[in-house]
């Protein structure tokens, strides 16, 4: 049982190593497909597009992260430091709203609402527990329609290891709250918050030789357990009230979803290498957490695991303290800032910190060559913010959203997009949905298509 | 509103719109009456402004059907009235709250006259299927197949509802979480049943709680310390032997240059020794070997202190986990593992294909009827027996691995993650019919045990006897040691004891020392987790030893530790293990209210909040959380600028003159601020910012108070049956597994009457809810 133990730095170093690596020749049929009408999934070149949604709650200090005048010559707010250097690798939006995040008649309870329409532009209808309902999000649409090119349909994660017993917020289920992904109006898809469990997810365990083995093993020998499962689920289903077939539907969904894994094993492949070892352990910080799970999105974008992935830092309400930034207090209790420049100044430095992972992370994209010789950035689109601006107003107007990645040429990022007022943020997700290939008329409570991007 | 002389607004409605006569010859009955004449003025008086008169708030609208007898009947109009009433999310806080005895009237006239609640036929309600939760998986196989599986690590959390874990609607099955189980069932049948050893070098563990001298690390020992610590082990034969010592080091979230050594050594001759430093495993592990003579040997673990941590960091600590001693290595002497006995039954398998099948439908029957709870029919046992025999076939595969193939598809199956109550009609609403036997053995094992029903309950249902003795095995099961359980589940979330291991708090800040070592000097993580066993340790007493409930508030003992009793002011307490203290002559300390694990799960990370505590007390304790707050909430450091150094009160009086914020902190604010006694950490205090604190206060229910004894006094006697309603809703939530409905109310009127009748007890309240409809009953969904 004795488990290879590399530090998190010579992990890291691995990793570093390996991002100089050509790219991988499982890649290339796709190159070929180019002359055909674009692929679903693709860039113009035909490369891998991928799409990511990096979630950060509680609202931001608007003074210090509003862009100053438009367009090209626009001045970054002061929490944007560390993004500087990627100036023409992004577009930071004014004036999208999520209008479903909003009271309505639904009393308080921003956060939960928060996170849950996040990604879904649905209301939660709110309920503790026994009639959840929301909608399908973005990221699943997209998944829905990849799913038989890439390993994985979509892969969610999250850095909320540890939850808060009790209520959540204000009525509403913690399933709205912890979830930024839902597979239909009911499902949610669970994140994974263990950076070592994601990884083994992706590529096996055990040590770099074992592991494809051990996954293509592992697949196969599952058949007899999946028949047996599967004739089991399906006696079940007969017997049960429709509240009960609706559980038991997700089950059988997983179930498919497994075989569809182990018939892709077969056509696919094995999974690649990904030229790193596991990550062991607990990270160190939350920065580091932070770091080593955007270290697994950009594995799993690099490798063509999944293309499409969510990531919620923290759901919307935390009261999590920074104490690697000298912020002891909890980010909900002083998102309630009142105008107190403590507190706000406090704000302020936990938006950089989150900021300063965006950047690592589009770091690591921009030094990743894709297939077609761009970088990952450049086929991308990652969309960063929050569901409320102002964590004092908890308003879900003027969000701070931005989009980095060029989506593979099609974007023309390094701009202050001003939207004028209240755009439904799903017009972004529509439009990338567009790029992406799916050509649906709309999403969620979209009115449009967001051409200005 | 009142231009209408005599008419309700309802009347105009209806006025407005049909004929006179017809209005006329529709309400004759008594029930219309009482109706225009009670309910109606009370609708107008506090709902009509937005649900009325033409105004849709949230698109509700109280006034929508125009006939009475179609309006009186229409349920689901009535259900949100109902529900928002009653939780006191409406009217909002910021308009005319009706008084206690109005919303009485209002809620008791909606149970009768519109749901129609009869007490003698009580409708028990659906619970959807449920999924095992991570503490139901771990217990289930640990009891199955004698095996302790990290399901935490496994898993991803479980979402939660109604405040629990185990809610069957929230409960669901991603894609992911599917593959886990998968993974889950393999991982679980290999330590049951590993590869290697059909019949093993003997293995024996012994527990962190059997070492001895001259203090017991179960808990954590500071590496500062240093220590010595020693086993004794009964050995049978002569021989080499291999010792594992498993433990982790715990005490800092960060990396920190702390630094020890670890030593092990029997008879004066060092073994082996390694270095400790930071490391986040959950479990690590410390090997030696040694020639052993038979008789009595002494092992001696030793924590030698090392570098200190550098100014600024948290202490680090050892926590050992266990020793395991596997030998003699020659491989002379041979034994199953626990797993494997559980398993194989009649030892190893047969070498005649025939009596191996024969031995395989055995083994498969009895696990499988375990896992699934219930008995299965033959043609399932035929199915896992064809896996069996399946993988026997294939070259380099053994008996053994056909059988661990087939437990682990069981594992994975639906029957052993869901548990499914199977009855005639499921989609049939007015379908009401008792759970079978083997339903109820389940119900009654994941309530009390978190875990599947034990053999005695499984055959008791197989005789159809289980009803019948219902109240003997609930005693017989809260008298087992994995009634414990319970608490820690129920009592972890109900009063989030689980949370005070990992609440975010910052001892520097409340303490104010910069200096994060010696702030670890007053308050560390032992501490956190001696609060959380006080509050365990509480409630089981109170439990096993049958008290009445309402002394988790008043009890004038507490079960406290060396360290712990230091941290309270309690003198004359030592030793590391948690005992009953008396606490006669510390009437500050004593009950929930005054224990580290309330008033730290309920304080912001660098103060306490005195809004969180009340609204902590009005949830937990008496049932009626405040509706929540509006979005424009005034910072209380903002308050503060209005005065010099304010107290915490002072703060709030601020807060509390805008007219917006009075209606509820009414309620919550003098209840907290009566425990600003204690700050952030749970120390006791007297004054704040350099002066007294004042905990007098007066409840929005009217009783007076002077400081905590006077509160407790309070919500321990006058609002006791508040409580004992609280208690009953959150413990009929866990045991069914569903959030509380409308016509859930007979059946708590009913728990509370039980309580009453019988001084309290809580383990009556627990046999109330084993025969309660919504327990022993199903009905079909709607």
């Amino acid at each position: 049982m004795e488990k290879s133990h590399l530090s998190r730095r010579s992990f890291l170093r691995g990793f570093g190593a390996a991002l100089s690596l050509p790219a991988f020749e499982s890649f290339r049929p796709l190159m070929a497909a180019t002359t055909a009408a674009r692929a679903i999934g693709t860039t113009a070149s035909g490369a891998p597009l991928r799409m990511a949604y990096l979630y950060i709650p509680n609202g931001v200090n608007l003074d210090h992260w509003r862009p100053d005048g438009t367009s090209e010559k626009y001045k970054m707010g002061s929490s944007f430091a560390a993004m500087e250097k990627h100036r023409a690798d992004f577009q930071i939006f004014t004036g999208f709203e999520q209008q479903n995040a909003r009271a309505n008649g639904d009393g308080a309870g921003d956060h939960a609402r928060g996170t849950a329409a996040f990604l879904t532009s649905a209301r939660p209808r709110k309920t503790a527990g026994s009639d959840i309902q929301l909608g399908i999000s973005a990221d699943q649409v997209a998944a829905n329609a990849v799913s038989s090119l890439t390993r994985l349909p979509s892969l969610e994660l999250s850095a909320d290891g540890v939850r808060k017993s009790g209520n959540c917020d204000s009525g509403y289920s913690c399933a709205y709250q912890f979830n930024l992904s839902w597979r239909s109006e009911t499902q949610p898809m669970t994140p994974e918050s263990n950076p070592r469990a994601v990884f083994e997810r992706l590529f096996g365990s055990g040590s770099s030789d074992e592991r494809a083995k051990s996954l293509g093993q592992r697949l196969a020998s599952k058949k007899s357990v999946l028949d047996f499962i599967e004739s089991d689920a399906k006696a079940m289903h007969r017997h049960l009230g429709r509240n009960d077939r609706q559980k038991l539907d997700e089950y059988l969904t997983g179930v498919r979803e497994i075989e569809k894994q182990i018939e892709k094993a077969e056509s696919l492949g094995l999974p690649a290498d990904p030229g790193v070892p596991a990550p062991e352990g607990k990270p160190e910080t939350y920065g580091e957490h932070l770091r080593l799970m955007l270290d697994m999105m950009v594995l799993a974008f690099k490798t063509d695991t999944t293309r499409i992935s969510s990531f919620l830092m923290a759901h919307d309400g935390s009261n999590r303290s920074f104490a690697e930034i000298g912020v002891n207090d909890g980010h909900h209790n002083i998102s309630h800032h009142k105008g107190n420049k403590d507190n706000l100044a406090k704000i302020a430095k936990i938006d950089t910190f989150y900021l300063e992972q965006l950047s690592y992370f589009l770091d690591k994209l921009k030094n990743t060559e894709d297939v077609d010789g761009k970088s990952l950035l450049h086929n991308s689109m990652i969309v960063y913010g929050g569901c409320i601006s102002d964590g004092d107003r908890h308003n879900h107007d003027d969000l701070p959203i931005l989009l980095a990645g060029h989506g593979g040429g099609a974007f023309k990022p390094g701009r202050h997009v001003e939207l004028g007022e209240n755009v439904p943020l799903s017009n972004l997700y529509l439009r990338m949905l567009h790029e992406f290939g799916i050509k649906e008329p709309r999403f969620g409570d979209s009115t449009g298509l967001l051409r200005k991007i | 509103m009142k231009d209408f002389t005599g008419l309700s607004t309802y009347e105009r409605v209806v006025i407005f719109f049909r004929p006179i006569c017809l209005l006329l010859l529709s309400l004759p009955a008594l029930g219309d009456e009482i109706f225009n004449k009670e309910i109606q003025p009370l609708l107008v008086k506090y709902c009509y402004d937005c649900h009325g008169d033409g105004s849709k708030e949230g698109d509700f609208r109280m006034d929508r059907h125009k006939d009475l007898g179609t309006h009186l009947s229409d349920r689901h109009h009535w259900m949100p009235v109902w529900r928002n009433l009653r939780s006191q999310i409406m009217p909002p806080s910021d308009e005319a709250q009706p008084s206690a005895e109005e919303k009485r009237k209002l809620l008791s006239w909606i149970e009768s006259t519109v749901f129609k609640l009869d007490p003698k036929k009580p409708d028990p309600g659906r619970v959807t299927i449920r999924r095992l939760n991570r503490e139901e998986y771990r217990n289930a196989v640990f009891d199955l197949l004698g095996i302790e599986y990290d399901t935490a690590e496994a898993f991803p959390p479980d979402d939660t509802g109604y405040g629990f874990d185990n809610i069957g609607d929230v409960l669901s099955i991603s894609p992911l979480l599917m593959e886990k189980y998968l993974t889950a069932a393999e991982e679980v049948v290999n330590l049951a049943l590993p590869d290697d050893a059909s019949a093993q070098v003997p293995r024996v563990e012994f527990p962190a709680s059997d070492f001895k001298n001259p203090s017991v690390p179960s808990t954590w020992v500071p590496f500062s310390d240093g220590a010595e610590f020693t086993l004794n082990i009964p050995i049978k034969w002569e021989g080499k032997y291999q010792l594992m010592l498993q433990y982790s080091i715990q005490g800092a979230t960060e990396a920190t240059t702390a630094a020890a050594a670890l030593e092990i050594s029997t008879g004066g001759k060092k073994l082996t020794e390694t270095k400790l430093g930071w490391d986040q495993r959950r479990s690590i592990d410390l090997t030696a070997t040694a020639k052993l003579q038979p008789g009595d040997q002494q092992i001696t673990v030793k924590l030698k202190p090392g570098l200190a941590p550098a100014e600024g960091e948290e202490a680090l600590y050892l926590s050992i986990q266990r020793l395991i001693l596997q030998g003699p290595l020659d491989g002379k002497q041979r034994e199953y593992s626990k797993g494997h006995r559980m398993i194989f039954v009649d030892g190893p398998a047969p070498e005649d294909p025939a009596a191996a099948k024969a031995y395989a439908r055995k083994i498969m029957r009895s696990f499988v009827s375990r896992a699934f709870r219930r008995p299965v029919v033959e043609s399932d046992i035929t199915r896992l027996v064809s896996i069996v025999e399946e993988i026997d076939k294939l070259p380099g595969k053994t008996f053994q691995d056909g059988i661990k193939q087939a437990i682990s598809a069981c594992l994975a199956s639906p029957r052993f993650l869901f548990r499914v109550e199977i009855q005639p009609e499921p989609n049939n609403p007015a379908k009401i019919v008792p759970l079978d036997e083997y339903a109820l053995a389940s119900r009654l094992s994941f309530f009390l045990w978190t875990s599947v029903p034990d053999d005695e309950l499984l055959s008791l249902a197989f005789n159809n006897k289980l009803r019948a003795n219902l109240r003997p095995q609930v005693e017989r099961m809260l008298a087992d040691p994995r009634a414990r359980r319970l608490t820690e589940n129920f009592v972890g979330q109900w009063l989030q004891a689980r949370d005070v291991s990992t609440a975010p708090i910052s001892a520097p800040d409340i303490l104010g020392v910069a200096d994060k070592r010696k702030a670890s000097e007053i308050f560390d993580p032992r501490l956190r987790n001696d609060m959380r066993q006080e509050t365990y340790a509480l409630f089981d007493f109170i439990l096993r030893e049958g008290r009445p409930a309402e002394e988790l508030i008043s009890a004038n003992y507490s079960f406290l530790n060396e360290r712990l009793a230091a941290f309270y002011g309690v003198k004359g307490v030592k030793g590391e293990n948690l005992r009953a203290v008396d606490l006669s002559e510390h009437p500050e300390r004593g009950g929930l209210l005054t224990q580290g694990t309330f008033l730290i799960v309920t304080s912001n990370p660098t103060r306490t909040s005195p809004v969180k505590r009340g609204m902590f007390v009005l949830e937990n304790i008496l049932g009626t959380p405040p509706p929540p707050a509006p979005p424009d909430i005034p910072e209380l450091s903002e308050a503060a600028k209005e005065g010099t150094n304010p107290t915490m009160r002072e703060m709030m009086e601020i807060h509390r003159k805008n007219p917006d914020c009075r209606s509820c902190h009414a309620r919550m604010d003098p209840i907290g601020l009566g425990l600003e006694n204690y700050d952030a950490l749970g120390r006791f205090r007297m004054t704040e910012a350099g002066k007294p604190i004042d905990t007098a206060g007066i409840l929005v229910t009217g009783e007076k108070f002077s400081n905590v004894e006077g509160l407790k006094a309070i919500l321990s006697q006058k609002r006791r049956p508040d409580f004992y309603r609280t208690l009953s809703e959150k413990l009929l939530t866990y045991a069914i597994g569903r959030g509380i409905e409308y016509y859930d109310s007979t059946t708590i009127e009913q728990l509370v009457a039980h309580m009453n009748k019988n001084d309290g007890k809580l383990t009556e309240l627990i046999h109330a809810i084993t025969t309660s409809a919504p327990f022993q009953m199903r009905r079909g969904d709607e």
